[in-house]
């Protein structure tokens, strides 16, 4: 069977492989990118180019390299430099002497052209996206699950044992009544781990770019690093919220387009590419819902991210609400990373404890 | 009763590790600076061997805090009872011998940082990322380049009285224009102060940018040892800087009132006898997941006393878990 590659977005590379099933293909993917395909994507990108699109590519070559023909990127419109790095990434392949052809996710037509070439029969189609669908949802719960749980175990790292088994055991989950008996076992699952209650978790809000907020290796583990301190984080990158933003349902639901954009207005009239608006409006959100900080993670020279940083000095300045910035690319020292989120975990404590 | 009073705070950092213990008013019974040259853990020993000889009691010590880029691995040698980020050591430090402070400039080796304090509080904090530009290693490099050794870099640079605009965003571009600036036959303690100038201008442009700089200003670390790194601070920002009483050794001191705060009724000090153990590292590579982390095992007398170096901080956690 073919293979195809697909685009890592951490623990969705699941649901995003159960979606191409239909398509007769055999996905590719990981679940975070490795040490090795950063090396590849690195050695063959411009050096200014993102991080993610360096993992990206570097994903891409470890594919080809293992045999793979096809690969699917996302390239819509409205976002960033990405709507480039589909083209860009095509290029590096073929100057590599590498065979692959990566299909854009945009639509030129009426259908994705990834459909239109492997033309799947209508019924398993349907079947295949509501599996998808299903999946993706239920990683949501197991990410909001893995957050709560995360800041208050006694021992660090049963958390993350419990959420990866959970994840392998819900990769083999084929049906929808499957994943929906998966679901309800999740709660179940997580009361394994031991809890301890002496301190109170703080609530922080991780926002900024995709990727990096999903992909921990790209992060340095920032969720695990956090909830061994102590926090309860919430990630604002969650794909089952996207994907209802990008299909418009659930115009009223509090991450519709509609509404962020709302949130944003007093300081952010026009979208700027990429998730900044989001960026904005989930800061002011967190500042308003009574979190102790966010964290603005992006790849350093992310022109959607870094170009709303000084909206987000602003608020914090106007609000009084901690914002931390941390700006990740291949030479960012783990060590350097820990300090700061150790430090900047003291000044919440801090806070805290005044109020 | 004989309860100990005595608190130890060390600062494993890049290029120095720090070594201090307090009495029991916060004051500084002994000190020790030394450079790391490659073996924090020696250093570390070493430093422990000095105050040995100056109290040889290990049981007058009531706590242990470590902090510093090598502050786990230290830690798990010593037995540490407060392991600390440097910037909460600096900041606490800084608060205690000077409480009015609103800002603290902490310039090292190699990483400088800002921390905005109000009210006594931490509120802001910000350090540089990945460039060495504002950083004692700059000026190591840059003294080496000259000839020179740092001390005479910082008594040269007080004497300029006209410092010459050097071009200090990197190391390797302050390096062609001070050998342009040397050929057109500019003065070398001109060169030097323009160094500095430069120094202080990229620090307070890159990592405080963004953040309310104001007086009372703490200057501390290794480089608030140079008149010229303080000459030039005070001429950009046009006032006074504070160099608190033991300036080199802030963070291992904020360590110390950090150990003293935690106040543990047992310190889990392992004694003097740690500088007379062979303490050795092991790597290994965990597989558990496809970070591929490269792991540290601290090994005392053929015993893993702790680990450090994974990502996930599952191995630190569990010194005891089987492979």
């Amino acid at each position: 069977m073919t293979g195809l590659a697909i685009q890592p977005w951490g623990n969705y590379s699941l649901a995003l492989a159960a979606s191409v099933e239909c398509l007769r293909v055999t996905p590719w993917t990981q679940r975070a990118t490795t040490p090795e395909s950063l090396r590849l994507g690195v050695e063959a990108s411009p050096e200014f180019a993102c991080l993610s699109f360096k993992a990206c590519t570097g994903h891409f070559i470890k594919a080809s390299m293992e045999g793979v023909k096809y690969g699917v990127m996302v390239n819509s419109r409205g976002t960033c430099r990405l709507r480039y790095y589909r083209e860009m990434q095509q290029k590096i392949l073929k100057e590599r002497g590498l065979d692959m052809y990566i299909f854009g996710l945009g639509y030129d037509g009426f259908k994705p052209p990834l459909i239109r070439y492997f033309d799947p029969d209508l019924i398993p189609f349907l079947k295949c996206c509501a599996r998808a669908q299903q999946k993706t949802l239920t990683i949501d719960t197991l990410e909001r699950e893995a957050w709560r749980v995360r800041a208050i175990e006694c021992c660090p790292g049963d958390t993350t044992r419990v959420l990866n088994e959970a994840l392998t055991d819900l990769d083999r989950a084929r049906t929808v009544p499957q994943i929906r008996a998966f679901a309800r076992g999740i709660k179940q699952r997580f009361e394994q781990v031991p809890l301890q209650h002496d301190r109170p978790p703080l609530r922080v809000g991780l926002l900024g770019e995709a990727t990096l907020l999903r992909d921990r290796y790209l992060n340095h583990n920032l969720e695990e690093i956090l909830g061994g301190l102590g926090v309860e984080v919430r990630n604002f990158f969650l794909l089952g919220d996207e994907m209802r933003t990008i299909f418009r349902i659930g115009l009223f639901s509090p991450n519709s387009r509609w509404r962020l954009k709302r949130l944003a207005r007093p300081y952010l009239r026009h979208l700027v590419g990429g998730h900044a608006m989001d960026s904005v409006a989930h800061t002011l959100r967190c500042a308003r819902e009574g979190y102790d900080g966010v964290i603005h993670v992006g790849p350093a020279g992310c022109m959607p991210e870094v170009g709303v940083r000084p909206i987000l000095r602003r608020i914090s300045r106007d609000m009084n609400f901690p914002v931390l910035e941390c700006s990740f690319d291949e030479h960012t020292s783990h060590v350097g990373m820990v300090t700061r989120l150790e430090a900047f975990v003291d000044v919440l404590r801090q806070r805290q404890s005044r109020r | 009763m004989n309860k100990p009073h005595y608190y130890l705070g060390i600062d494993v950092g890049s290029i120095s590790v720090n070594l201090v213990l307090t009495g029991p008013a916060d004051e500084v019974i002994f000190e020790d600076y030394r450079r790391v040259d490659g073996h924090p853990l020696h250093a570390t020993q070493a430093a422990l061997g000095a105050l040995r000889e100056r109290i040889p009691d290990a049981g007058a010590i009531g706590g242990v805090g470590v902090t510093g880029s090598g502050r786990h691995l230290a830690g798990a040698a010593l037995g540490a009872d407060v392991v600390k980020n440097e910037i909460s050591a600096h900041a606490c430090a800084a608060v205690r011998l000077h409480p009015e402070t609103r800002t603290v400039f902490e310039i090292g080796g190699q990483d400088s940082k800002v921390t905005i304090v109000r009210d006594r509080v931490v509120v802001d904090f910000a350090m540089n990322l990945i460039c060495a530009a504002g950083t004692g290693s700059f000026l190591d490099s840059q003294a080496k380049r000259l000839n020179i050794s740092i001390e005479n870099l910082s008594a040269q640079a007080v004497k300029s009285r006209q410092p010459t605009g050097i071009a200090g965003r990197c190391t390797v571009f302050a390096e062609s224009d001070m050998i342009h600036k040397q050929q057109t036959g500019h003065r070398q303690d001109d060169i030097v102060m323009g160094l500095c100038l430069a120094m202080a201008r990229n620090f307070l442009s890159n990592v405080c940018v963004g953040k309310e700089i104001l007086p009372p200003i703490v200057f501390q670390g290794g480089v608030s040892a140079n008149l010229g790194m303080r000459r030039a601070f005070e001429e950009i920002l046009q006032c006074e800087l504070i160099i608190p009483r033991y300036n080199m050794v802030m963070g291992a001191y904020g360590a110390a009132l950090l150990a003293k705060r935690a106040a543990p009724a047992t310190s889990r000090f392992r004694g003097y006898a740690v500088c007379d153990h062979a303490i050795e590292t092991r790597a290994f590579t965990c597989r558990d997941c496809s970070n591929d982390c490269e792991i540290i095992e601290i090994i005392d007398n053929r015993s893993v006393i702790g680990r450090s170096g994974g990502r996930c901080r599952k191995w630190e956690s569990t010194p005891d878990r089987p492979q």
